[in-house]
């Protein structure tokens, strides 16, 4: 295992930009900049994984028999949908070492889980209330406003959906 | 710094596009720029490397005022020798053509690269000190005197001590590995003149590389005798005869690429002529050229005596190819020294770069850059194309040759240095990078292995089944099953149907059962069963025709209301009666099956489901194992019953309950090669097998952890003795499990199990029974081999231990120790055990 200050090659197991930007805003949005730990602080011994861009379909057995490839599996929490409660596409994955999730990152992010590229993101950790969509519908927010079709992920966007609906039911009573 | 150094190579690069456009507007400053041309160096078929070296030499050495720049080239150079080994040659190259052009960046770099191998030589780090003596045998001709020579001697004198000190010494073997993989190096330097040395120090080595070690029997990929040809000579036995070869071929070397020849022509130095005769080459050197530059002298290193050994663990190695027997040789021959050289810095690179998947992956497809032009056919050759060209030059493919060494790793015995989905991981990217090239090579492995399925190591033919159920997951599961219809006719306990069963059943694991169902032409849709396709299995107490049909169906009931225990007990008690009035001699049995068959089937809805059914129950399935090993056991026939059309979900649930401490593993083991023996049948199931090696894993697991706290520097009495006490305890139970799973299987392999002598005529001729038996033999090895390896291991480690009885020194003593990492108390592992 390298163990040079700077690799020659970038390292996949850093935590994404989406999540360091996330916390910058977050960061520069608040006064009291200081109470905001260093996101790479934050994840220094995480253990916890985020997946994303999972089927709606893909099962919690799915997921385990990848993910326990980089190690037992300490808890697999699937994201649902707020008001449904039923897979909504994402997931965090706990493993029992920071070492464990590490590999995750490095071997089986990006790679395919039930034909779909799967995306994996350093998380400091799962609370309750976290395994619930944000969007509007109940939904991941992902998938409000998509405006291509996914057949794993409930077709078109909700919201984009409904928009189409009303546009053709307007233009429908137009042609009249 | 950071700027750069956040260069798109992975999925992530998108994220910084935005920004790296607005960025480009700008001048690239000169050093950013020198780091990036470093980096890149020989990456590109396109361009000359030589020009390219020649034109960083230029930049560094006219402007080595210039802090940032003299920075970026050391640290970069050096870190480049350690991280990606296959630009060894080309980063060597520049320094050669910087020293033509000034002296004080290479007597720097050398500075540089002498402190890093005196770091890694103190810690053991025998990879890294490879590389870095690789880097100083390409500079040879820069240096005074016999330059690298004097380091070889001492490591050889090393080797010859530990290997006197211990007949089963491996770090000896390491050491003598690295003075085999440094002479070629320096011998295809600029330098010339060494032909004596390096022959001389080759006769040295010849004793220690060419005797068998004890151990190289124990990591022999192919070891059954009746099988296939047995590849039992290590890596170093190989090395050494390739390199007796080549200095009687006045080291030809052919593959290693000489980019210092075009660079000193075009710097208009001579190359360094040395004659045997004259020892100081300076004064034989025509006066009228601009010579290699300036000599230097080499590193000061200083070899420990005796050295040690860093985290690695050392065992002998050997050369598996999976492309081997071809009718096409499409990669170097083990009679050719490429095949050696070839592949260790292949295997470096992918073991070294495992935090970035996709460049190695990239530096593999791209393995035709770093060797001689022409040592290999052109990239995407399709093989049937190869008998088509001339046969005066190798027709090695590039990508087989990446593949293989891929391959090697996967199924380095006892175990690769990362884990196996790093190198599943590697074999996904390339196919990405250039599917048109690499899955038709993938293909012919598969094949090979296939074919090898009987005689090669179980171990290792698990690792291809896991692989490949991986692999096709990625790739749309599309695999010519065709080919193989044939084999659907042999009997289920032969090794390829074993595999053909167990992977699909990993593939529907990875997928679901409609899926791979569609991926499959008509002869194998009888594998598919209709259980594979149903979500929730049967409840077996449904049917009234099941024993206590209505105690099942009630205690179902109260477990999926989350009763309480007292609400269940009642119709436990029920079964009990009725079946002590029926004789039954153990009535914990069938009220065990009830219980367990209905937390299957009310938590069969997920992973979740069950283990929230399985802790509502813990304190009930908890008593079970104390008043009786039989009904322990029952819970795993309940559980494997219940999932029998699923097996992996089966094992998945039992590792659960191996975690609750609901299950011991002995009782995993008596379970599956005791009760479920079956004649020996059982040994061909794939899923059994990896719940046997899942459970050992496991004990073996928790043993390594409490080693690693025992054996923590300043640990002192009491916590030694409180961790020396359960290391003593479980490493007791660990010889247990080993000794039932040897004493079961041992009458397996030796064809003396009783169930097995009674099968058919009972002659134990029936071609089934000589099967059984090889399945015996694979199960047996692979066992012993991993008690072995854990008894060895924790034998080295506790030489290393503070003895039981050692006090805290008074804590001003050492006012240095509060600077070391200090014991935080962590007593988490024998407090686990209480």
């Amino acid at each position: 295992m390298s163990t040079l200050l700077h690799n020659t090659v970038e390292r996949l197991d850093r935590p994404s930009a989406y999540y360091v930007g996330k916390n910058k805003r977050r960061k520069y949005s608040q006064d009291d900049a200081d109470k905001q730990e260093e996101p790479v602080d934050n994840l220094k011994n995480a253990t916890t994984l985020y997946v994303g861009n999972l089927s709606f379909y893909t099962t919690e057995e799915q997921i385990h028999e990848l993910f326990a490839k980089c190690g037992e599996i300490k808890r697999l929490v699937m994201g649902l949908d707020r008001f449904n409660k039923t897979p909504c596409g994402f997931c965090f994955v706990e493993y029992y070492t920071h070492q464990d999730a590490l590999d995750c990152l490095k071997y089986i992010g990006g790679t395919k889980l039930d034909e779909r590229i799967i995306r994996t993101d350093l998380d400091p950790g799962f609370e309750e209330g976290r395994q619930y969509g944000r969007g509007k519908s109940g939904g991941q927010v992902r998938d409000e406003y998509r405006e291509e079709y996914d057949p794993g992920r409930g077709g078109y966007g909700r919201a984009y959906a409904d928009d189409q609906r009303q546009r053709e039911e307007e233009d429908y009573g137009k042609g009249r | 710094m950071a700027d750069y150094e956040r260069r798109p190579h992975g999925p992530r690069g998108e994220d910084d596009d935005y920004d790296r456009r607005q960025r480009r507007r700008y001048e690239e400053p000169l050093f950013v720029k020198i780091r990036r041309q470093l980096l890149t160096i020989a990456e590109s078929a396109a361009r000359r490397v030589e020009d390219d070296a020649i034109q960083i030499a230029k930049s560094v050495t006219d402007n080595y005022g210039d802090e940032e720049i003299k920075g970026v080239f050391l640290d970069t150079a050096v870190d480049l020798v350690l991280e990606q080994p296959l630009k060894i040659p080309f980063i060597a190259a520049t320094v050669l053509a910087a020293n033509v052009l000034k002296s004080e960046p290479v007597s720097d770099i050398l500075k540089r690269a002498g402190e890093s191998l005196q770091k890694y030589v103190n810690a053991g780090a025998w990879r890294e000190v490879k590389l870095l003596l690789r880097f100083l045998g390409c500079l040879q001709g820069i240096f005074e005197g016999d330059g690298i020579f004097p380091v070889l001697e001492e490591i050889f004198s090393r080797a010859v001590d530990l290997q006197t000190a211990s007949s089963e010494d491996l770090l000896g073997l390491e050491l003598v590995k690295i003075i085999l993989f440094t002479l070629p190096y320096a011998m295809a330097s600029p330098a010339t003149g060494f032909d004596t040395q390096a022959t001389a120090l080759l006769e040295k080595t010849d004793i220690i590389a060419s005797t068998p070690h004890a151990l190289v029997d124990l990591v022999n990929p192919f070891s059954l005798h009746e099988g296939k040809p047995t590849a039992t000579e290590s890596i170093i036995s190989l090395m050494q005869k390739h390199l007796q070869r080549e200095s009687t071929q006045s080291w030809e070397l052919a593959c290693l690429p000489r980019p210092w020849r075009r660079i000193y022509e075009s710097l208009g130095a001579q190359e360094d002529v040395r004659d045997e005769g004259a020892q100081d080459g300076e004064e034989d050197r025509s006066p009228n050229s601009a010579g290699p530059g300036p000599k230097h002298a080499f590193p000061q290193i200083v070899m420990p005596n005796p050295v040690g050994n860093g985290a690695r663990a050392i065992f002998p190695e050997i050369y598996l190819s999976v492309y081997a027997n071809q009718d096409i040789e499409t990669v170097p021959p083990t009679t050719d020294i490429a095949s050696s050289l070839l592949r260790d810095s292949l295997v470096d690179t992918i073991n070294i770069l495992d935090f970035n998947r996709i460049a190695t992956a990239k530096y593999l497809i791209d393995v035709d850059c770093y060797f001689t032009p022409n040592t290999f056919v052109k990239r995407a050759t399709p093989f049937d194309r190869l008998r088509e060209l001339s046969t005066d030059r190798p027709q090695w493919k590039p990508e087989d040759v990446a593949v293989d060494a891929v391959f090697s790793q996967l199924f380095q015995l006892p175990c690769p240095e990362h884990k196996f989905v790093y190198y599943h991981s590697v074999l996904t990217e390339c196919c990405k990078i250039a599917p048109a090239a690499i899955a038709p090579s993938l293909g012919r492995a598969i094949r090979f292995l296939y074919r090898s399925l009987e005689s090669i190591d179980l171990d290792l033919s698990h690792r291809f089944l896991d692989w490949f159920s991986h692999h096709l997951s990625n790739f749309g599961f599309t695999w010519k099953w065709s080919e193989w219809i044939e084999d659907l006719e042999l009997p289920a306990v032969h090794p390829r149907m074993a595999f053909i069963t167990g992977a699909l059943d990993k593939e529907i694991r990875l997928s679901f059962a409609q899926r791979i169902r569609g991926t499959l032409p008509d002869p194998y849709q009888e594998f598919i069963t209709e259980g594979k396709e149903k979500d929730t299995p049967d409840f077996k107490y449904l049917s009234d025709t099941t024993p206590y049909a209505n105690e099942g169906k009630e205690i179902m009931q109260l477990v999926r209301k989350k009763a309480s225990d007292e609400e269940i007990q009642p119709f436990i008690d029920a079964i009990e009666e009725q079946a002590k009035s029926l004789g039954v001699n153990d009535p914990l049995l069938p009220s065990t099956d009830a219980l367990v068959t209905a937390i299957c089937f009310v938590g069969s809805k997920s992973l979740s489901h069950v283990l929230s059914c399985i802790e509502r129950n813990k304190e009930r399935l908890l008593a079970i194992g104390p008043k009786s090993p039989r009904a322990q056991r029952q819970i795993i026939t309940s559980v494997m019953e219940y999932w029998v059309d699923q097996p992996g979900i089966g094992i998945n649930i039992i590792d659960k309950l191996l975690n609750y401490t609901i299950l011991t593993p002995l009782s995993v083991v008596e379970w599956a090669l005791v009760d479920k023996l079956e004649a020996g049948t059982v040994l061909a199931k794939t899923h059994v097998f990896e719940m046997i090696s899942a459970t050992v894993g496991k004990v073996t697991n928790r043993l390594r952890q409490i080693v690693a706290a025992r054996t923590q520097p300043s640990l002192y009495e009491p916590q030694l003795s409180v961790l020396d006490d359960t290391l003593n305890r479980e490493k007791a139970d660990m010889q247990v499990l080993f000794r039932v799973i040897e004493d079961t299987i041992v009458s397996v392999a030796g064809g003396s199990n009783d169930e097995l002598m009674e099968r058919g005529d009972g002659s134990g001729t029936m071609p089934e029974d000589e099967i059984i038996r090889r399945w015996g033999q694979r199960w047996l090895r692979v066992f012993r081999r991993k008690a072995g390896v854990e008894e060895s291991f924790i034998i080295e480690a506790m030489a290393r231990a503070i003895p039981v009885g050692t006090v805290a020194p008074p804590a001003f003593e050492d006012p240095a120790a509060y600077d070391r990492a200090p014991l935080d108390g962590d007593m988490d592992i024998a407090d686990g055990v209480e």
